[in-house]
Formats: C-alpha cells, structure tokens, sequence
C-alpha cells in the first residue's frame, strides 16, 4: 500500500490564511478572482459566481437566467458540442455543473491536476464561446418546463411545498417565481433570447472566478487572460423592493391527491449574514430547528415525543441540502431572506395539529426566549458545527466568496467570534426583533383542502391521532392545549390551489 | 461532564486531502490499522490529512437482507432508529446534549445489506463518541411507548417518500423480480409491515440480540487520532461486549425462468418511467462478472455511452436514463432507468435498451471506449476521498460486503483486467429476457 502524503496541521494554518482575492475585487467592472490554494492537493476546484439570478429574468420570459445558465453548464462550446464534451471530462470523471438561484448562478467544476489544463479550456471556453446549439436549448428548455409541470405538481410534495411558500411570501416581488422560472415564461423564450441574455450578463463586473486546490504555478495567469476577454463592464443591480407585509396567518392549501400532507412556513426578515442580528438569530434557529438534527425543539416535539413525521426544521436564509449531506450548498447568495420551517409530510388527519404545535414553537421561543443553559450548549454547538461545513477545498472556496458578496469577514470565522461574546440576552432580543408568530405564510400540499380549509377557518379542535399514544402524561396534557391552539387565519388570504394553476404564469 | 464536552472545534481549518495519483497499484492509498477484539469487535484505523477531525463510523453487516421472518420487513431500518432511544446511562436527551456539545455531525443510514451509525467531529472527542457509541450498541434500552412513537416517525419516512415514483417504482420492481430473497422488499419494508411495526416490540428486542454482537461490527476511524489511543479506548470501552449466537439463514433465490411485466398508474401528473431489473451475481472480489457487469453498466449507460447521448442528446426521447448494479452481499438486480418524455415512446426507449444489450452480447466494444470507462472508474474512486467521512464510507461498503476492507483493493484489481470478452460474455450471460423485469409508471390519464 502506498504511504500517503499528510499535511501538517502548521501546512493547513498557512494555507487558510492565504486565501486572497485579486486587486480587482475591489472594482466593480472588472471579475475578482477569489484563490484558496492548497499546493498539495490533488484536486483543482473551481467556482464561477455570475451576478445573474431570476431576478433579472425579463418579464414574461421568466427561466430566462435558467435556461441560459443550462446552456453553459449543460451546453457545448465553438469546438465541442455537448456529446464531444461529455466524452472528454469523462475519463478524468470530471464535472462542470450549473446552479442558479434568484441572484446568482454558479458554475462549479473539479478535475485531478493531471487534466486541469485541459479541463480549464472546455470550462472557459463555455464561459466564453458557449455554443448555443438549437437542440441544446430544446432539450435544456424541456429539462426546466418539466421540472415544473412534472416533477414539482407531481413528484416532489416536500419540495413543490416550499416553492409554494416562496411564490407566497413574495407575490409581486421580484423573487416571486420559481429559480426554474414560470410554464409561460419558459414557452416564449427563443435561442436569440437566450443569446441576448448571455451577451448582457457575461460581462467582466458581473463575474466572481473562484479558484481552490493545488493549481499549478502561472495559472492564474491563464484565468486572468481568459477573464480579460469578457466584456468591462457590468449590468446595474436589479432593485428589489421590500416584500410585501403578510397580515395574519395566510394560508394556500394547493390541492393534489396525496398520501400527507407537506407544510412549509414562513415570512420574509430583513436580515442577511452581513448584519450582526443575524449571529443570534443564527443561535436561536439551531436551537429551534438546526437542519437534519435532533438538536431542535420542533423535531424534538413533533418527532421525537408524537412521532408525528419523519423531521422537523427551520431557517433563516435560503437552505439547499447539498447531496446526502446535512450541510447547506454555498454560493445560493441572497440580499433578501427568510425565516421558515418545513414540517415534512404528516398523515392528513394530523395536519391541523402539527401545524398548530409548529407555530405554537415559534411563539414560545419568541415570547419566552431560551434560557441561559439552552443557549449555552446551542452556542457551543454552532461554533463547531459551522467549522465541519469546511471539509473539502470546494466548500471552503464557496465560503470565502459567499463572505465577499455578504460584505462580511470570513463567515465561519466571523461566526467564531459573534458567538464568543454574544449572550443570552442578545439571542432573545434579535428573535422578539426578528421573528414572530403571527403574521406567517403558510404553504400545505393537501388533498382533502375544502376540508382543511374549513377547519382552519373556525379553529376546529384538531386532536392528533396517534398511531400509539406516548406514555407521558405531560405530553398528553399538552396535546390537550395544541388541539386546540388559536391560528388567527387570514381568510380574505385563505386560497385554495389546484397543483397543476401553479408556476404558470 | 467529561472534559472533552468544552472543546471548541478550533484547530480544524483544513480542507482534507484525496490521494495524490489515481494511478496507483492498489486503489486505496491510504493504510489501514486493523485490530480485532477478543469478542470478534474489529477496529479500522485509517489515519488522514484532516487536522482536528476523526470520522467514527460503526459498521453493522445487517441490513434488511437480514429480515427473513415473515411480517417484519423494514426492521433493520427501524432499527436504526431506535438506536438513538438511549440506555439508562445516556438516556436520549443525553445523547443528543454529548453531542450538541460536541458540535458533531452525527447520523446513520441502513441499506439492503448493513446499517451504518456515522459521526463527524472534533478529534478531541474520540473518547467521549466511543464511550457513547459503545454504550448503545452494548446496552440499548428502550421502552415499549418509545418503540411505538418512533415506529410513526418510520411511518412518516415512508410518507415523506411516497410522493416521488421512484419509491413505488423499486418496490414493484424488487416485490416482481424476487420471490424467496429478502431482497424482495426494499430497505423500508412492506407497507402493511410498517404499518404494524407498533406491535413489534418484542421482536425488535430479539434482532438487537441477534445482530448488534461485536462480531458483526466493525468501527472505522478516520482522520486525526493517535492509533495506540485509539485502540487502547476501544477495548476499554467494548472489550466486555458478549459475543452472539444467531446464524443467520438468508433463503436463497431462486433462477427467474420468465419475463415478469408491471404498470404502476400514477395518480399526478408525471412523465412516464420504465425501469428495468436483472438478476444478476453478488458482489465478489474473486470472480470477474460482477465487475465486467460494472464496466458493462458505464459503456452501455454513462453520459458517454451512445444510448445515452442518442437517446437524451440527440434524439431527446428520454429527460435522462441510467444503469447499472450496486454492490450486494447476495445476488441482486442490475437495473436500468429513465425518465421518457412522451407515453407513445416507452416501447421505442425499452426497444433501443434492449438493442444495446444485444449488440453488447455480439459485437465487441471499442477498445478504447473500455479503457475510458476504467479510467474513469479508478479517477472517480480517488476524487471520492475528498474528505474523512467519505474515506470512512467507502471502506464500510467493502466491509459490508465481505467483512475485508482488502476486499476493494482487490475488486479494483478486477476491473482493470476486465476484458472485450468479458463483457460479451456477462451481457449474454445476465441480460437474457427472462431474466428481466419490466415496470413502467406512468399517469393514470397517460395509460
């Protein structure tokens, strides 16, 4: 077996403290290059942020920045086609993929060192002279109209959950649609729009070029002379408006035939990782909901003591799980978040219940706070929990320019620090600030919906069905308040939803 | 509270380390330490360039190939949840509170062959995850109103799944193909088995007494840990675990003799899907079918295979499809699935698969396109390493398979001196149909 190289822990030390980015970061009309070198690994990691979300989807042709960021990331280039491409990258099993989100799109990519030079012309040639291809753009075109007219009416209740709270906390926002863009969107986009959209966007000040790994001596030089040929230059900054207030509990129950019923529920804060709020506020989500956890009281509460559904989470920024991972993915940057929780799916008979028990969580911790021991040990959780979400050079490169557009020190490290001094106090005070429990959105996937519909209405006494009832009495004793838990429903807002009216327009 | 629980997670700034070639004679570069207990307990020490971190892994060979009893289905899986219901020393409020502290990543997941209890954390935590973690496999107690709630979490598993096709799909599939192999249910078990898994208490008493003995498991550290430590705590902590008794008697399968055909109506809108299962051989580090299988799954199914890029790329008949066997401790299935764009093609996507395989079992592939599928399967083994808990998880596939982490070094020898013949003669060997098992799904209106 052959020995294996091993850094020392001094080796890592040095390597965190070089990252840098290039002079040019600090202009807005020319690319910044982010580097996080690690001259013993392996691996090159490379992540290309374009400034370009849904956001800046033209109207009535919203997927446009999808449908474009599929043509680099799932497109060919001049000299490849798509097919060319894919036969190249995959000896080397390596991958170019595509994110997009509201504001920015990411492409990510990773290759051994033995191919990168190779690599790095396919992947900046895509940045450069994507090929455009009539069929790529069909087949990319059906990817994203079927991922909402299939996979989200029909297959995906947990997910088609959440876009329904997106589309309902931001109504006439310009984050209203989904990343996938709308059905008639999609439909009126032509190659030449996409062309257009491509020649507007991929401009020099748009572009974030992230770099990590053990890259050989001069190639930033390369990426510098392939970033030069990029339009100067970059587009204006889409404005976005404050959301829209939520008055009272709003409800859409989209109707689908289904075996439980998926929640998802929230409202927008006015809050990102740059202000200091967001610390405490960081502490208090993880004591509520930590993602995938059983550190928090909802999954404790719903799941632990009833056995109500299989998790129990909440948030307070834009959270994609990144594979199999309980860590979110980086570079899903957002000027305007929000704070939700996603009940996964429950027998349609509890539905009532455990939404009336989810909200009745979020009303404890903000009008009781947590207690100095809960947040002792949540805060202690958080500073080391954030460091595992470093484990591969990629992710730390995702980091370190997810902080630069935040405007932000190094988030992980600057969590360090706002937790090592923050109190109790300071926790409780950013949730009465931030959080509350009754102007909430709230998104069910539902079958029976008239029925739930009028349940909620008249606050009808939900008691949970057990499929075996818990020993403790104080549970029991508490069912009895939950049951019976007053939901002050919106109703001019309560709408009923048939699955296949949503995204299309 | 011990010491450790005040630790902050404050040397771990690194990135961990993949191997440096992908060329290497054994695919796996990194050494492995291994230690075996008086009571059959075995240790895999793997140290690894992460500063400041260790994955603790504990490997159990259960999964639910081991539920051979009628009736308890998915027991395996429940199982694995009931593991976090605490014993009387670290009750679950405990637990989590030791681990809360720790800041450690913890969970597990159970497949058809083993059940695996994962935690990332902090090196400085090693003693206090062994002393937790030997403390529940060794003196799990639960009571009877906490296996019952719990089973409604499961039930809430399934229903969280429930609404993607894939889940139905594969339990047609599995349900079909086999008759006598446990291998017949999927990891979740059989509905109505799930549905009674509150009344099972005593027989999940009776599979924590069969299969959680130190002989059936095998813990993998990785990362940053001093080995003699390591040891040292392990039989410290796990030396006074009994050994068990239980033998285990999985039914064998019998041959398939005829093509078995399913439709599973679709209640929501959905683009059809076909799915595909053919027996074929278990997971083996001496025989050369299983792997020849493999390298047949990427030349016929990868993004690089002509199906692929006729029927996604060009033709763009299908939204996607792939194919291929994972590894099982008995035989299992070689599947092949896609997502079709429009009903009236099913036939037409099932004819061009059907096609390929023919041609597999007669017309012998580019000797280049086999040296590109080995390349890439050795290339996408060492990017895999890319971090401790991934090397950990690698080595527990192999483990699970024949309890020998040498076990991979030894497949990967296989897959290099995989040859034209090999291939033709495993595709004519396997993919016969009656051998096959055919399920679509599609909407009802799209019947």
């Amino acid at each position: 077996m052959r020995a294996t190289a091993f850094l020392t822990l001094t080796a890592l030390m040095a390597i965190a403290m070089t990252y840098s980015s290039n002079a040019a970061a600090r202009k807005t009309t020319e690319a910044q290059i982010v580097e996080v070198p690690v001259p013993r690994s392996p691996l090159i990691s490379f992540r290309v942020l374009l400034r370009s979300g849904s956001v800046s989807d033209p109207e009535g042709k919203e997927g446009l920045n999808a449908l474009t960021a599929l043509m680099l990331g799932e497109g060919g280039t001049k000299k490849l086609s798509y097919n060319e491409i894919i036969n190249t990258l995959y000896p080397w099993a390596a991958e170019i993929d595509v994110r997009f989100d509201k504001e920015y799109t990411v492409l990510t990519g990773e290759v051994h060192r033995d191919h990168v030079n190779e690599y790095f012309k396919i992947f900046s040639d895509l940045l450069l002279e994507p090929r455009f291809d009539e069929s790529d753009f069909t087949r990319n075109k059906e990817l994203l109209l079927n991922y909402l007219q299939n996979t989200l009416r029909g297959n995906d209740d947990e997910n088609l959950g959440k876009q329904a709270l997106n589309a309902m906390m931001y109504a006439g926002h310009p984050y209203r649609t989904t990343e996938w863009g709308t059905v008639e969107g999609l439909k009126s986009i032509t190659l030449d729009d996409v062309k257009a959209f491509y020649s507007s966007m991929m401009k020099r000040g748009n572009i974030m070029f992230g770099i990590a790994g053990g890259y050989p001596k001069g190639f930033i030089a390369d990426v510098k002379k392939t970033l030069a040929k990029l339009l100067a230059g970059s587009t204006p900054a889409v404005r976005l408006p404050a959301p829209a207030e939520i008055k009272g509990i709003q409800v859409t129950l989209v109707q689908k035939d289904n075996r439980a019923t998926a929640i998802s529920f929230g409202f927008p804060i006015d809050i990102t990782r740059s202000d200091k709020d967001f610390y405490p506020l960081m502490v208090a989500n993880s004591y509520l909901g930590e993602h995938r956890t059983f550190n928090g009281v909802l999954m404790n509460h719903l799941r632990g003591d009833r056995g109500l559904n299989y998790g129990d989470y909440s948030y307070i920024e834009n959270f994609i799980q990144e594979g199999g991972s309980t860590f979110p993915v980086p570079n899903i940057v957002r000027s305007q978040q929000f704070f939700s929780v996603w009940i996964r799916p429950v027998a349609p008979q509890n539905a009532h219940f455990a939404l009336r028990q989810a909200i009745r969580e979020v009303q404890m911790l903000v009008e009781n706070g947590m207690t100095k021991e809960q947040f002792e040990a949540t805060r202690k959780f958080v500073i080391n929990y954030s460091k595992l979400w470093l484990q591969t050079q990629s992710r730390r490169l995702g980091y370190v320019m997810d902080s630069k557009l935040y405007g932000t020190s190094y988030f992980i490290d600057r969590v360090a620090r706002e937790l090592k001094t923050m109190t109790v106090a300071d926790v409780n005070r950013a949730v009465r600030k931030h959080l509350n429990c009754k102007d909430i959105a709230v998104a069910m996937v539902v079958k029976d919906a008239e029925g739930l519909r009028d349940a909620l209405i008249v606050n009808t006494v939900s008691p949970i069905t057990y499929q075996s009832k818990p020993a403790s009495q104080s549970i029991l004793d508490e069912d009895k308040i939950i049951e019976n838990y007053p939901l002050d429903i919106n109703k001019d807002k309560l709408v009923i939803l048939p699955v296949n009216e949503l995204f299309e327009k | 509270m011990p010491r450790i629980l005040f630790f902050v997670l404050a040397l771990f700034v690194g990135a961990a380390l993949v191997p440096q070639h992908a060329k290497t004679a054994d695919i796996f570069p990194y050494n492995i330490k291994k230690v075996v207990l008086d009571n059959g307990l075995t240790v895999l020490a793997v140290p690894y360039g992460s500063p400041g971190l260790i994955a603790y892994y504990s490997v159990v060979r259960a999964g639910s190939r081991n539920e051979v009893e009628p009736g308890h289905s998915g027991f395996a899986h429940f199982f694995e949840h009931m593991m976090f219901r605490g014993t009387d020393r670290y009750p679950t409020d405990k637990y989590n509170d030791i681990l809360k502290l720790l800041g450690a990543d913890s969970n597990a997941f159970t497949t058809d062959d083993w059940t695996c209890y994962h935690n990332v954390a902090s090196a400085d935590a090693l003693e206090t995850i062994i002393d937790i973690e030997s403390d529940r496999f060794m003196n799990l107690k639960y009571s009877e109103p906490d296996f019952k709630t719990e089973a409604g979490a499961i039930f809430g598993e399934y229903n969280k799944n429930y609404s993607m096709p894939y889940m139905t799909m594969f339990e047609k599939l599995q349900d079909s193909a086999f008759t006598t192999h446990t291998y017949k249910h999927t990891t979740m078990g059989f509905l109505k088995d799930i549905e009674d898994m509150p009344n099972q208490y005593d027989y999940s008493l009776k599979f924590f007494d069969r299969f959680y003995r130190p002989e059936n498991v095998t813990i993998i550290v990785v990362g940053d840990f001093n080995e003699k430590n390591l040891i040292s705590l392990v039989k410290k902590y796990y030396g006074k675990w009994q050994r068990g008794s239980y033998q285990l008697q999985v039914p064998l399968e019998p041959p398939q003799t005829a093509e078995k055909v399913v439709h599973i109506p679709w209640k929501n809108k959905t683009l059809p899907y076909l799915l595909l299962g053919y027996h074929v051989p278990a997971f083996s580090d001496a025989n050369i079918d299983k792997p020849a299988i493999d390298v047949l799954g990427q030349l016929l199914f990868s993004q690089s295979s002509p199906l692929y890029q006729s029927l996604v790329v060009e033709k763009q008949l299908v939204e996607f499809i792939s194919g291929g066997a994972e590894d099982h401790r008995d035989p299992g299935l070689f599947t092949v699935v896609s997502r079709i764009k429009d009903k009236k093609n099913i036939e037409v996507v099932r004819d061009a698969i059907y096609t390929a395989l023919e041609q597999a079992k007669t017309k012998p592939i580019d000797p280049k396109r086999l040296a590109d599928v080995k390349s890439h399967i050795r290339y996408s083994f060492a990017m895999q390493l890319d971090k401790p808990g991934n090397v950990a998880v690698t080595v527990g596939t192999y483990i699970a398979m024949t309890g020998n982490a040498e076990s991979m070094n030894k497949v990967y020898g296989l897959y290099d001196k995989v040859t034209l013949e090999d291939i033709m003669r495993v595709a004519n060997k396997y993919f016969g149909k009656d051998n096959r098992t055919v399920v679509t799904l599609s909407s009802e209106d799209a019947k």
